[in-house]
Order: structure tokens, then sequence, then C-alpha cells
């Protein structure tokens, strides 16, 4: 007698529901208060974790009335590949942090922003410019890698002073061995964190010497095979022959590999500017950095124009989109925790690192500095969101040659299958 | 005549809503990811061309392909053998009756109901180079330094093959444990008047006895590991240098990382034939041989 009104209840309550959900058109109407709803797709790191994403979107959301934003957190890191499988199931975000325009703009799926408001705002405001429009508000930069060493092992192994040179690398390298020491951390096993030495090595030599190098690998004027490539990439294996990474590299998580170099396993680490939110305030002093040695000394930078968001295209309302993005990118409160726990370099104008109100450690200045300096500064290859970014896939295929190349010496063979993956992504 | 048809009506709604399902959540994906694998569809691109067979064609040609299927079908047999004959193992260790046997039986299908990502989280923490195993080795010197478990490809490959394993082997065990107990106690009983113990009557009796379950437990572990993803996703991502990409991974990113779906479907055309192929000669196998028998 019971069962079965409850059952009609309950039937008649799903249809309803399925009804609303049918009637529903997903536009993003329906917010609270009648805020137009927005997706904003994040990634989360042990660094940029929930409190910070939940914190910068209220943030900013409270300087844009009329704007809900519901938040999408990308399973892993990489938030492109995330934001394409949401736009094959056709839910692509309205807002994306730190994506890789190049990858969606010739599909129309972003909206630049305003040129006047980036260059107005930014220090740099081409830093993130494809085609010439960005994207990304150039927020922030990274150097991608550097080189962190431990001031106490180098000390112990007899070096003095931070490598200006590749051949003074190799030298503080034997030295560390020579006492014990492992002379390179690397957290090979994300294939990501593999790659760092190639990058610096790669940015550094090649793209150091031709700052066009990527733009003429486009127009099939450079090849992953040239002589010159071959020649930076052979350094590469130098290291691994003699021995200055750990045998077991390639077991090594990225995040054990930050662990480790700060627990004074390993006397340097190559890595982008982000580890320097890693370093530990209580003993800060006790590490330094240089940029990549290159063969004649000369500095090279190999950067990045980080930033915030990219807007897309298709949002409903493509005008509060953009009213956000820009406040979440001059929020003071997020470049501050972006600074004091990403090690980003900002980017705004007009203001010093005192306005933001943080603590940095010496090591963070000093990196700083290349930044500010007036040196040779290229795309960090595999890193740039900017023309010189890579095709779609090439990262994955230039990762996996790190890897590769780290148990083979087939430096040719593997830089062919870079020209071939090149080949194929760009048919 | 009433209720009976009203019970007819009723179990032709169930049956149509599972057919429904059916064709829904799997032949239509199916077809569509059949007529995807004759275009050159990107994730990106409001529209697609029709490229015949070229994806088929290039496939010949793809090193990373075929290194994939290599991988792929190494760790199904490796994962096969190894599965199998732990759950026929275990299935005899724990094929009795009293309370601490049927919690024992508990703890060993465990593996097989957890997340395959939570499964490779939790190895993944035993087995990189600051991992437990490692800590443990070198703490009790067995080994003087850290083991690199998935930082080499042959090494990354047998870890791998221990963790779906130890996945499956929960699996296998309860289909040879209900095999083992569909074998009348007679023929037990007339083994034993006849003198064949250990073995012996192992080979004799239970071997031919639990064929169906051998046939169930192949199949079903070679199609488990054929088309594996989250668990090597999470503990190599492929690496290192690609040396642990299954087919499956392989697939996925084409389709999202390098933008070719188009192509991504016709090496998923390919798997699904070959796992069709594999799964039907080797049921087809051990069904001749459960007759033989």
């Amino acid at each position: 007698m019971i069962r079965k009104p409850l059952v009609a209840a309950c039937m008649a309550g799903l249809l309803a529901l399925t009804t609303t959900a049918a009637c529903s058109d997903g536009s993003g109407d329906g917010g609270e208060g009648g805020a137009t709803a927005l997706t904003y797709l994040v990634f989360e790191t042990p660094s940029l974790d929930a409190t910070f994403w939940d914190t910068s979107i209220a943030a900013a959301s409270a300087e844009v009335p009329g704007v809900r934003i519901d938040k999408i957190v990308a399973p892993s890191t990489d938030r492109d590949a995330y934001a394409k499988q949401l736009q094959q199931s056709g839910q692509f975000p309205d807002l994306l942090q730190s994506i890789t325009p190049s990858n969606f703009v010739g599909a129309g799926l972003l909206k630049p922003y305003d040129k006047t408001w980036i260059d107005a705002n930014f220090l740099l405001p081409s830093a993130n410019t494809l085609k010439g429009e960005v994207y990304i508000p150039p927020t922030n930069s990274q150097i991608v890698p550097q080189v962190y060493y431990n001031k106490e092992l180098f000390a112990q192994a007899g070096v003095t002073a931070a490598p200006q040179n590749w051949a003074e690398f190799l030298d503080a390298c034997a030295k560390l061995k020579a006492k014990g020491i492992n002379p390179i951390e690397l957290g090979g096993a994300d294939p990501f964190a593999a790659s760092m030495p190639l990058v610096g090595i790669v940015s550094a030599d090649v793209l150091g010497k031709n700052k066009n190098w990527l733009q003429d690998r486009y127009a099939g004027r450079t090849a992953f095979a040239d002589a010159d490539m071959v020649t930076a990439v052979r350094k590469y294996r130098t290291l691994v022959d003699n021995g200055y990474f750990d045998k077991g590299a390639l077991g090594v998580k990225y995040a054990d590999s930050i662990t480790r170099f700060t627990g004074g396993k390993s006397a340097m680490y190559p890595m982008g500017s982000w580890f320097l939110g890693s370093v530990p305030k209580e003993k800060a002093d006790a590490f330094g950095s240089f940029p990549w040695p290159t063969d004649d000394g000369s500095v090279v930078v190999p950067f990045v124009g980080g930033g915030s968001m990219a807007i897309s295209a298709k949002a409903e309302d493509t005008a509060l989109a953009e009213k956000f993005g820009r406040a979440w990118s001059l929020n003071p409160a997020n470049l501050k925790a972006l600074i004091e726990t990403d090690g980003a370099f900002p980017m705004i104008k007009n203001k010093t690192l005192a306005d933001y109100g943080v603590t940095v450690t010496q090591v963070f200045e000093d990196s700083y500095a290349y930044v500010t300096q007036d040196n040779n500064k290229v795309s960090a290859i595999g890193w740039a969101t900017n023309d010189d970014a890579l095709p779609p896939g090439l990262n994955d295929a230039f990762y996996a040659a790190a890897q590769a190349l780290f148990t083979s010496d087939d430096v040719e063979g593997e830089l062919k299958k870079l020209d071939d993956a090149w080949k194929t992504a760009a048919q | 005549m009433t209720r009976r048809h009203s019970g007819e009506r009723g179990l032709a709604l169930l049956a149509a809503l599972a057919l429904g399902l059916y064709l829904v959540f799997l032949v239509l994906p199916l077809l569509l990811s059949l007529r995807s694998s004759f275009t050159d569809e990107n994730p990106l691109r409001a529209t697609n061309d029709f490229v015949g067979l070229r994806n088929y064609t290039e496939m010949a040609g793809d090193d990373q392909l075929r290194a994939s299927l290599v991988f792929t079908l190494t760790l199904a047999a490796g994962v096969t053998l190894a599965a199998n004959a732990l759950g026929v193992g275990f299935a005899i260790l724990l094929d009795r009756t009293s309370l601490s046997y049927r919690v024992m039986r508990t703890l060993a299908f465990l593996p097989q109901v957890l997340s395959g990502v939570i499964v490779a989280f939790v190895w993944q923490t035993i087995l990189t180079q600051n991992g437990l195993l490692n800590t443990a080795l070198t703490t009790i010197g067995i080994l003087d330094e850290p083991y690199p478990w998935l930082g080499s490809p042959t090494a990354a490959l047998i870890s791998i093959c221990v963790v779906v394993t130890w996945v499956l082997s929960g699996f296998t065990t309860v289909v040879y444990l209900a095999a083992l107990q569909s074998i009348p106690l007679e023929l037990h009983d007339m083994a034993s008047l006849d003198g064949v113990h250990g073995t012996q009557r192992f080979r004799t009796v239970t071997w031919p006895m639990i064929a169906p379950g051998t046939t169930i437990s192949v199949t079903i572990s070679l199609i488990t590991v054929l088309k594996l993803y989250d668990i090597i996703a999470v503990l190599t991502g492929g690496g290192p240098a690609n040396s642990t990409q299954s087919t499956a991974l392989y697939i996925v990113k084409l389709a999202f990382t390098s933008d070719r779906v188009g192509y991504a479907s016709a090496v998923a055309m390919l798997l699904l034939a070959l796992s069709a192929v594999v799964a039907l000669t080797v049921t087809g196998a051990l069904r001749r041989r459960e007759i033989n028998l």
C-alpha cells in the first residue's frame, strides 16, 4: 500500500530533476542572485593548492560584480590536454589558467585581451604575443631552467664560486663527484623534469646563438638534425656518461627531486624558477643560482612569459570574462602568493617587490636580477607559450628524447625522431 | 495468464533497457570511432576531411605504435601467466571452509575491488627511488644504493607486471576457487583410494576439472591487460622514454596531446581487432582443451 505511492513520488521527483536538467541550456545563467556563471579551468600543485585558487577567485570576484566562478580543476598539471577533452565533449571552459594559447587559437577558441590594457599594465607586453595578439596577460615570468646549487656542498668539494662557463661547470661536477657528492639532481621519472638539462643546453647553446631558431624551424630553415643541435645535445650525454646524475635518476619523481636537493643529496638542480618557492626559508642562504652555462661564458636566460588566464571566445559573456581575467591578473594578493609559493617574477608596471609586501630570499632576488637586467633572453624551448611554442605533441616528444638520451647514446637518432614528430605535427 | 504476460512484459522491458544501454554506450561510440578513423578529426577543428585508409596505412610505419603493441602483448602474456599461476596456487591454499580462510579469501579479492588509480598511487610510493622498497632493501643491506624500479625500461616493465598481476590475482583466485569447489568430492575420494596424491592428483584430477575456470580466467586476464590504461598512466606515465607506453595510453596521447583523434581512432580499431583475435583464439584453444580433457 505504501510502496506504490512512494515509488510514484520517487519517479516524479526523478522526472522533475531530469526535465529541469534537460531544459537547462547550460548557458551559465542562473547564478546566485542573477550573477552570470563562468567556468574557470585551474590546476593544482603543491604550491598552487585549492586554498590559493579559492582565495584568488574570491578576491577577483569581489572586484567584478555580477560574476560567479565555477572552478574546474584539471586532473593533472597538463591543463592543455584536459581543455582539449572538455572541448571535445562540448564543455570548453570560459576561462583557462596558464594554457598554451597556440594549441587553441587556430581553432578560434580564444579571445585576445585588449592590447591597450596590456600595454598599460605590463613590463613586457609582448612576452606572450602570438601572431600579434595577447591571449594571456604577462603578469609574471619564469626562467626555465636556472641551475640552483648548494653552497655548502660546493665548499666541501673545493668549488669556490658558481661556474661561469661550460668548462667550469664540468670541473665543478668532477670535483663534486670525486668527493662522493652527486653533482646534479634530476627528477627523471616525470618527463618535464627529466627534460630540464636538455632545455637548458638547447636554449643556451642553440637559441642563445639564434633567437629565431624556432621560427626558422617552422619555416623549415633549421632542423633538430643540424650540426649545432647535435653538438649541444652531445653535452647532455657528456653529463650522463661522466656519471654526473644519479644512476637511478629516471626513477626519481619531481617532488622527490626537490626534497633530495634541498636535503643535501645533490649539489646542483636545474629547474624552472618555480623551485624558488620550495627553497626552505630557514636555510635559504645555503642556496645560490646561476644561468645554464655556455661555452664562452656569455649569459643566456631561457625565459618564459608566464601569466594568468585565457578567455574562451565561446564564453557567453566574453566582456565579463575579460573583466574577471583583468581583475585576477592585477590583484596584488594573487601576485604575492605566486611570488612567494611559485617563484614567479612579477612583471606588472610601476611596482617593486616591496609593493607586494612579499618576503623573498636572497636566491630569489639574485634570480630575479637576471629578469630585470639587460641580457640575452631567449625562449625556453618547450616552455614558451608565444610564437615560439612547439607544435602539439612536440613537448611530449622532447621529454621522451630527454629520457631516452639518459640511457641511449643515439643522439642523431633521437633528434631525427623530433624532426619526424615535427613533420607529423605540422601536417 | 495476465500475471505471466505482465512478467514477460517486464522482462522484455528490462531486456530492451539493457539493449538500449548497450547500443548507446558501446555500439554507437564504436561506430562513431570507426567513422572517425577514416577522417583527419582534430578536437580543435570544427570540420574534418575524409582521408580514406590513410590512417590505417600510416600505422605500418609508426614506430611508437609498434613499440606500444610489443609492450602491451609482452605485458599481457606475462601478467596472464603469472596471475593465473598465482590464482591456482592461492585457490588451492584457500579451498577450506573455516572462518579464517573465508576472511583470507576476502583479502585475496581486495586488490580487484580497488580503483586502478589508487592501486598505482600506492605502488608508486613503494617503487619510486625514495620509496618503501628501496628504503627497506638499503636499510637491511641487500642493496648498496636504491634501485630504479620504475627508472629503466626493463625494470619498469617488470614492476608494472608485478602490480597488474597483484591486482588480477584477486580475480583469478576467486574464479579458480569456484572451479575447485565444483569438483565432485567423489573424484577426490576415488583418487585417494587409488593412491593418487599430491602433484599427481593435481595433474590428473584437479587441473582437468578446473579447465572451464581456466578458460574464463585466462581470457578475462588477457582482455584486461590488452586495454590497460589507468595503472600505467599513474605509475609510469608510459615512461621512461615511452618504454612502458601501452597502446591504450598511446591512443589517449594521440587524441588529446597530438590532436590526432582520427588517427587515434584508427589505432583504437586496431587494438579492438587485436583484442578480439587474441581473445577468440585463446578461448577457442582452451575450449578445445576442455573437450579433449
